[in-house]
């Protein structure tokens, strides 16, 4: 056969639509029987209970006038004026509902007169109770026909429901009857189809099991490893036939890949020993490179304490520079006053020597004094002699004469004597002029040594001044750069801390890299069994 | 104030000299031929003289030569350095001048004080001295410095 699968199970399945439909149909129209067979049990009930209400609202009015009757209250009225006007439609409805039965029609028809003569009757006897009395009412009900009439009504009615019984039952057994039909249909024919869907169904599976039973199997031997068999091709052209075929491009698919799996697994293997291998170096070599930092950092250290140290030795040597030049300024204000004081003391000296000076200068007047009035003591002198020769000339006559010439010889040679006498004052005093002027010049001397001297230490102060400056200069400098060398062994130290922190988390990287290797390779090495487990 | 004149022992024996110092020795010549002392001012040098001439002088209106001593006496020579004063011998002939460091002024001294001296002591020709003192004032003879040849001066300039 060349049906498909898939037009055998559809074959089945529309099979056992008609079946079910089959049934269906009959279940409903037996279902729809009994149904109405139902309803017409219903109907006949609701014509007992209409007769019955219509009963039971005559017996209410009945009820309610002799309530009435008895008490005299319209209270007790009541009822009867509820039956009373109930029973007009009530009846009107058991009409509608007997209407398909004659007979039931025709006694209906004999009621109502009936029912309106007790009505009316009853009316009267509230009347007369009303207006007369109990005792007359009494009298009316004995006389009257109410009773009968009622019995009469009584009677139609029973018969009425004697004749609905019988109809009830009637319509009962119809309903068994259907009842039957439906529960034989069904209890033969679900058998009866059961057997020949499964029948269809055993034969569909056949068709379909075994070969899909094969397949299963060659799945079965591949899941366990064994890519060997291969399927034989039944010449099918159904979906089994097409499932059979591509099972057999499957398994051969399988393995080529297999192969090929195999062929990389082998190649991860090799490279993830090589990465290994890469790796490791790496992790020794970050290990070497975080020695060599530590190693670092410690000397960065070093260096650091050392620079504080330049640092500390830079601000004490700035201090004491400091110190210096304060006390070279006091020195060089010191040589400022001393070369003052000097200036001031070769002042005086110049004043002395001016002086002294004019003190010479006198001398020299009293020297040129001295040398005229020895000049005159020289002439009084020569004149004395030319006197005294004239006078020895003269001979007698000039010896007064001659003695004269003595006297002026003796005036001259005492001015002579006291021109001497001042000339040696003179010549003490121009010797004590000298020796001052010596000394003035010594002192000038000295002053101009000690103007030098003061000159030179006020040069060498400021030298050493200008020196200390420079020290001072140079040591803040050396603050400033050992500054800078703190910022930068500072700066060192933190790049030490990342370039250690970088290396750990290098090294971190590396372990983890190294575990994922060693996955990689376990995992490579799981594949590896894996398509091994495989038997080409 | 008036000094006694000394007490004449003998006034045949009393020459007055004339005492003055020259080159460091003290000399005295007989003021009899003294004119008179003067200083030296102004003196005019004279060429082609001898060299003890030392020039000429006015003094008074007359013209006189002027002799150094020194020179005259081979004395050795100090330049002009002290001498400013000009002794005028005179006689009848000749009248000159003779230069002197300092005139002391007339003493009267007795001829038995002059005493007679060895050449050696100074370089003065025995002729112009006349004796020493025991001051050792050395006496010159001014008659012969007078009459002496030598100071009579005949050059002619060469025409």
């Amino acid at each position: 056969m060349k049906l498909t699968i898939g037009t055998k199970i559809y074959a089945g399945y529309f099979l056992a639509i008609v079946i079910i439909i089959f049934f269906g149909v009959t279940a409903y129209l037996n279902t729809g029987k009994l149904l109405s067979d139902s309803k017409w049990v219903t109907h006949s009930n609701e014509v007992k209970n209409n007769i019955t209400s219509v009963l039971s609202a005559m017996q209410d009015a009945e009820t309610g006038q002799r309530g009435y009757i008895i008490t005299g209250k319209e209270s007790y009225l009541a009822p009867y004026f509820q039956g009373r006007d109930s029973i007009y439609p009530k009846l009107k409805e058991l009409k509608g509902l007997i209407i398909d039965n004659e007979n039931q029609t025709h006694r209906a028809d004999l009621i109502k007169p009936l029912i309106e003569k007790k009505l009316a009757k009853m009316e009267e006897i509230i009347q007369i109770r009303r207006s007369k009395g109990f005792a007359s009412a009494e009298a009316g009900i004995v006389a009257g026909m109410g009773k009968q009439t009622m019995d009469s009504i009584r009677a139609i009615l029973a018969e009425m429901t004697n004749d609905e019984n019988r109809l009830l039952i009637e319509r009962r057994s119809i309903m068994e009857v259907t009842y039957q039909k439906t529960n034989s249909a069904v209890l033969w024919g679900i058998p009866i189809s059961v057997i020949i869907l499964a029948l269809i169904g055993f034969s569909i599976t056949r068709n379909v099991a075994k070969p899909l039973r094969q397949v299963t199997r060659t799945a079965e031997s591949i899941a366990n490893g064994d890519l060997s068999g291969n399927i034989a091709s039944s010449g099918r052209n159904d979906e089994i036939g097409a499932l059979m075929q591509s099972f057999n491009k499957m398994i051969i698919m399988l393995r080529e890949q297999n192969q090929e799996i195999l062929k990389g697994v082998n190649i991860i293997a090799s490279t993830s020993s090589q990465i290994l291998t890469s790796t490791a170096q790496i992790a020794t070599g970050s290990a070497e490179t975080a020695a060599a930092i530590s190693q670092t950092t410690t000397t960065v250290e070093e260096v650091r304490q050392a620079s504080q140290l330049s640092s500390q030795k830079a601000k004490n040597l700035s201090d004491s520079a400091n110190m210096v030049a304060r006390v070279s300024l006091d020195g060089q204000n010191a040589v400022d006053e001393t070369v003052a004081g000097i200036n001031n003391i070769s002042k005086q000296m110049d004043e002395i020597a001016q002086t002294v000076i004019l003190l010479s200068e006198q001398s020299q007047s009293i020297g040129g004094i001295i040398a005229s009035v020895t000049n005159l003591a020289d002439q009084s002198n020569l004149l004395a002699v030319n006197a005294a020769i004239e006078a020895a000339k003269a001979g007698e006559q000039g010896k007064g004469f001659a003695v004269v010439a003595q006297e002026i010889r003796n005036l001259a040679e005492q001015s002579k004597q006291a021109t001497m006498q001042v000339r040696k004052i003179l010549n003490d005093v121009q010797k004590a002029t000298n020796a001052a002027v010596l000394a003035t010049e010594q002192g000038n001397r000295a002053v101009e040594a000690g103007v030098k001297k003061s000159a030179q230490a006020g040069e060498a102060i400021r030298t050493l001044t200008e020196s200390s400056r420079e020290a001072v200069q140079i040591a803040t400098q050396i603050v400033a750069s050992s500054q800078q060398q703190l910022i930068g062994m500072d700066q060192i130290g933190m790049a030490m801390q990342n370039i250690n922190q970088a290396g750990m988390e290098t090294s971190i990287s590396m372990t983890q890299a190294e575990e994922a290797l060693t996955n990689l390779h376990e995992l490579g090495q799981k594949l590896k069994e894996l398509v091994e487990q495989f038997k080409m | 104030m008036a000094i006694e004149p000394e007490q004449k022992r003998d006034t045949s024996t009393i020459t007055e000299i004339i005492e003055f110092a020259l080159a460091a020795e003290s000399y005295g010549i007989e003021s009899a031929f003294v004119r008179e002392v003067c200083t030296l001012k102004d003196f005019t040098p004279l060429p082609g003289v001898p060299s003890f001439i030392l020039g000429i002088v006015n003094v008074h209106g007359q013209i006189l030569p002027v002799l150094n001593l020194n020179i005259f006496f081979n004395l050795p020579d100090r330049g002009l350095g002290e001498l400013n004063k000009v002794i005028i011998l005179c006689d009848d002939q000749m009248e000159f001048g003779i230069l002197a460091d300092e005139v002391n002024g007339t003493k009267a001294i007795y001829r038995e004080e002059i005493l007679h001296v060895p050449l050696t002591i100074t370089g003065i020709g025995e002729k112009y001295l006349k004796g020493v003192t025991k001051d050792h004032m050395i006496i010159l003879s001014a008659e012969s410095l007078l009459s002496d040849k030598n100071i009579v001066v005949n050059e002619e300039v060469n025409q």
